[in-house]
């Protein structure tokens, strides 16, 4: 082609493809990640071995985001860039469960030349055009796909299960590979593309991560470590019905929402109480649904103004207390204190094997791979914060399995059966188990919660036993603390 | 005594083969003989009830009715012997002379839903002027032969041999109580009124039926002696029912824990569970006592003694057999050294109970205020949701009626719940709320339905503070409000009484 047509050419397909695509091409990453699910049923051995493929970008410093779902769990790492076949070893340098993002490095330092660090903008305006940039299924190279910004909400973010921030929903297509891919409007990274709804459920929903807790992720790894996010720890309601709000003393056009149940443990703990009425957070007025507006005018839910904070700052909610107006100053010391129901990543599964039976904690991720029927401990699980279990016990300690051996012939009945004492001292944590079996004594006498008959342990029997069961079940380590 | 440990153990005695059959002394083994039935209809009357229960979830209504027909009993005092199941929640009893088709209406006199058995008379004293009741064989053992009876639409009695292969102590079908029961080997056919029949032996009446299993063809009889205790309790003037120890306990199988405890002979049970105030409570049984003997039987490492018609039997055999008042001395091992503790035998204290197990021929309890509607927990309320109501029920009752008994505290009451809200003024920005258990009214702890209405009664300063053991853990109601609300409601949604608190 002689020059003076390229030219036209390229003037012609400029909005399109000819200098944003080159830049982003030079940033995109693609991930191979090689990674090993923990086992809980067999929690001395490993799981399976599992690859999967996704997208990264390339930012500031050598540093390239991708989701932390792309990395959970991984024992290798390949990226490699568009039109290069060579791959690279990577590493984490951060990763962060709870808003599911994750930072990568290549030490190799060629790996980085000639490629362009990307840089965020702000939050897109509804309606307004995204592209997404990733390697989803349907091909090897990258990808684009483009729609529109359809809403801006609080979502649960699926990765840990437990967390909810600020999420941006597009139309344009989210499939697996997209994941830690960026989302670009005007050259500007507005979003990194992580879940979205499989076709049958709903159609054209993807969502993507918006740049406010993108940039609050990259501000909290800054002194070297991920402290995670900050929370109110209460609930709260709504205040529609007028008896209730004449009794808290409000007026007819006073709005502001009133604390339910405050958290053991957690940063209003001690501060604020049941019944207090929320009026205003940082000086934003609360309406009575839970929303303040903030920089946008649009109202959002009010855990974002506490979402933005970071460990060691502070929020003052301005509130009314039995009937008098006051100010109170929450420092957010504390994350979320329960972890055992939000999905684990980057663990060990924790264990005692003693005599052949197997006490585990019970967490998302053990309930998910057991499923116990047990209604006690089921009901423990899923109630373990709103009922005030924790006040009790640190960890739901409970017979996982039982390696068959005439030392445990009887303990069958046992299963899944939640620890409560051993001789005598009262077991909250697994560290507890491990101590009190470790104390010398003739008999071990394990209570378990709402069984009146002991399981009863000869430590004679349970010492004759070891050697064959560690051979017979192949158990590596009696133990992970 | 705790149902499910005997659960465990009296299903274990079912599973095994026929028992050696035990023969009576000094009489030759009965070879079966094809005989007639002795028994003719004038022993047998057919027994239609219509039954109607109540709605759990708007206990303002009953449900549709449903029929069930059996075959009832003549026995002593011009009385018809049924099980209690025939006649739950019964609206309307019809009694039907098999011969000439002449009903008359029934009802109840006596029922006992943990035996599963109920008396009947008829309306008209002459209706039973030609019948002959049937007296009671106490004797029958494992392998005899038994007929059960059933009606052809002509009146003629019809026979179908069956074989008592197993007899134990087992849980019955309405109540908490496990007790003894025959299983019968029949080639039972589906015949009308066939919801209870009799089983008799020589033209006495040994069982009567309570639960058949047509793959299997084996049917669960509560037998004679059990009918019979029911009977002379029945005949007292105010009928106490089968007695409670108020234990738990599980076998000592474990060598561990036997040698934990001190066990040295091969026998005992370990006492997990004792009911505060209880018969063995107020005796001074512990939890972590093992019982070797009771009324002057050993009793093996699960539960079981020696029966001398019978064979092995769970040991709740021996205190069910007796009466309310009788004392029954327990031999215990605590501590290494043994001991004899008499237990004086009670009747079941129903108003002790959390969560009902069943409640049958009344209302259940409500109370609405301002649109709330408040219940007390019972079972059959979380039986609503269907067979699989242990998973789909609301878990927090599922899990304070499952584990009712580990509260010891003595006053516990009941678990008063708001269940649902009816959409009105007064409740307004409440209509989500559902299942929440109250703990205070108007600063009153609330322990049962009659505590909420009382402490209605007296709001403060024109609210009511309504907190719940859930989450909020406050609301407020405009008293006035909520009575204007609460006469809306009788009028829009037809409900006449906003109350039962009987």
């Amino acid at each position: 082609m002689s020059r003076r047509c390229f030219w036209v050419l390229c003037l012609l397909l400029a909005p399109f493809a000819c200098l944003p695509a080159a830049r982003v091409a030079d940033s995109l990453v693609r991930i191979q990640a090689t990674s090993q699910d923990p086992n809980y049923r067999v929690p001395w051995a490993g799981g399976n071995v599992v690859s999967g493929v996704g997208a990264g970008f390339i930012i500031d410093n050598n540093r390239i985001m991708t989701n932390a779902h792309v990395v959970s769990n991984s024992r290798f790492l390949l990226v490699s860039k568009e039109g290069d076949p060579k791959p690279y070893l990577a590493r984490v340098l951060f990763i962060a469960h709870d808003c599911d993002l994750a930072l990568l490095t290549v030490d190799d330092p060629n790996f980085f030349k000639g490629t362009n660090a990307l840089t965020f903008g702000g939050i897109p305006a509804i309606e307004s055009t995204v592209s997404v940039y990733g390697y989803p299924i349907g091909g090897d190279r990258l990808s684009v796909t483009r729609g529109i910004v359809s809403r801006i909400d609080f979502q649960p973010y699926t990765h840990s299960g437990v967390d909810s921030h600020l999420t941006i929903q597009i139309d344009a297509a989210i499939n697996p590979g997209n994941s830690g891919g960026p989302v670009l409007q005007d050259g500007k990274v507005v979003g990194v593309a992580f879940q979205g709804y499989s076709g049958d459920v709903a159609q054209n929903v993807g969502y993507m991560i918006p740049t406010p807790v993108v940039r609050r992720f990259l501000k909290d790894i800054e002194d070297g470590r991920y402290d995670k996010y900050v929370d109110l720890s209460l609930s709260y309601h709504s205040l529609h019905n007028p008896a209730m709000r004449r009794a808290l003393g409000l007026s007819d056009e006073d709005t502001g929402v009133v604390v339910g149940d405050v958290f053991g443990g957690g940063n209003s703990d001690g501060l604020l109480k049941t019944g207090d009425v929320l009026l205003a957070i940082d000086g934003l007025p609360i309406a009575s649904d839970g929303t303040v507006k903030m920089d946008s005018g649009d109202p959002v839910e009010m855990a974002e103004v506490v979402e933005r904070k970071f460990r060691g700052e502070k929020v003052k909610f301005h509130i009314l207390r039995d009937g008098k107006e006051e100010d109170v100053i929450l420092p957010l010391t504390h994350s979320w204190p329960f972890t055992l129901q939000a999905n684990a990543y980057d663990e060990k599964p924790r264990f005692v094997v003693f005599g052949g039976l197997v006490f585990q904690p019970v967490d998302a991720n053990f309930m998910r791979e057991h499923d116990p029927a047990d209604l006690r401990l089921r009901y423990y699980f899923d109630h373990f914060i709103s009922d005030h279990l924790y006040r009790d016990r640190q960890e739901i300690i409970t017979l996982s399995s039982i390696l068959a051996d005439p030392v445990n012939a009887y303990s069958g009945e046992f299963r899944y059966n939640i620890v409560d004492t051993i001789n005598g001292q009262k077991i909250r944590k697994l560290d507890d188990l491990a101590e009190a079996l470790k104390k010398p004594a003739d008999y071990y006498v394990i209570e378990m919660v709402g069984q009146g008959r002991p399981l009863v342990l000869e430590k004679q029997a349970v010492d004759q036993a070891r050697e064959r069961i560690r051979t017979r079940y192949g158990v590596v380590n009696e133990q992970q603390l | 005594m705790r149902r499910f440990p005997l659960t465990i153990v009296a299903l274990l005695a079912l599973a095994p083969a026929l028992h050696a059959a035990a023969t009576r002394p000094n009489e030759p083994v009965a070879t079966p003989a094809p005989a007639t039935s002795e028994v003719t209809a004038a022993s047998l009357v057919r027994v239609n009830s219509t039954n109607q229960a109540y709605d759990f979830f708007r206990p303002w209504n009953k449900k549709a009715p449903y029929f069930r027909k059996g075959l009832g009993v003549v026995v002593e005092k011009n009385r018809i012997l049924v099980t209690a199941e025939l006649v739950t929640n019964s609206t309307y009893i019809e009694l039907e002379d098999p011969v000439t088709n002449a009903r008359v209406a029934g009802q109840v006199i006596t029922v006992d839903y943990d035996s599963n058995l109920a008396l009947l008379a008829p309306s008209d004293e002459n209706f039973l002027k030609n019948a002959r009741p049937l007296a009671l064989d106490k004797g029958a053992v494992v392998g005899d032969h038994i007929e059960l009876l059933q009606l052809e639409t002509n009146g003629l009695v019809a026979q179908t041999p069956g074989t008592i292969t197993t007899i134990a102590v087992a849980p019955y079908p309405l109540g908490q109580l496990a007790l003894l029961t025959f299983r019968i080997s029949s080639p039972i056919q589906s015949r009308d009124s066939s919801f209870t029949i009799p089983a008799v032996r020589d033209g006495d009446l040994v069982g009567l039926l309570m639960r058949y299993d047509s793959r299997s063809q084996t049917a669960d009889i509560i037998p004679a002696p059990i009918i019979a205790h029911f009977l002379a309790d029945a005949s007292q003037a105010t009928y106490q029912g089968f007695p409670r120890v108020g234990l738990g306990y599980s076998p000592t199988r474990d060598p561990q824990l036997r040698r934990y405890v001190g066990l040295k002979d091969d026998g005992g049970v370990y006492v997990t569970a004792v009911r505060p105030g209880g018969a063995a409570d107020k005796a001074g049984i512990k939890r972590g006592d093992v019982i070797l003997a009771v009324a002057g039987k050993p009793i093996n490492q699960d539960g079981e003694f020696d029966h001398p018609l019978y064979g092995k039997l769970t040991f709740s055999q021996l205190t069910s057999d007796a009466k309310v008042g009788d004392k029954v001395d327990f031999v215990i091992l605590r501590d290494g050294q043994k001991q004899t503790i008499p237990i004086t035998l009670e009747a079941v204290d129903r108003g002790s109970i959390v969560s009902d197990p069943y409640i049958f021929d009344k209302q259940p309890r409500y109370l609405v205020v301002g649109g709330l509607v408040f219940q007390e927990l019972s079972r059959p309320y979380l039986q609503e949701w269907g067979a699989n109501w242990p998973k789909e029920a609301p878990q927090r009752l599922v899990a304070l009626d499952a584990f009712q008994d580990e509260d010891t505290t003595p006053d516990r009451g009941k678990v008063v719940f708001l269940s649902q809200v009816f959409p009105t003024a007064s409740a307004l920005g409440y209509q989500d709320l559902e299942h929440l258990v109250v703990s205070k009214v108007n600063d009153v702890p609330i322990k049962s339905l009659d505590d909420l209405a009382k402490a209605i009664a007296t709001p403060k300063n024109g609210f009511h503070k309504i907190e719940f053991d859930d989450d909020p853990p406050i609301i407020y109601l405009d008293a006035v409000e909520s009575e204007k609300s609460d006469a809306q409601i009788r009028q829009e949604y037809g409900i006449p009484e906003l109350k039962n608190l009987n």
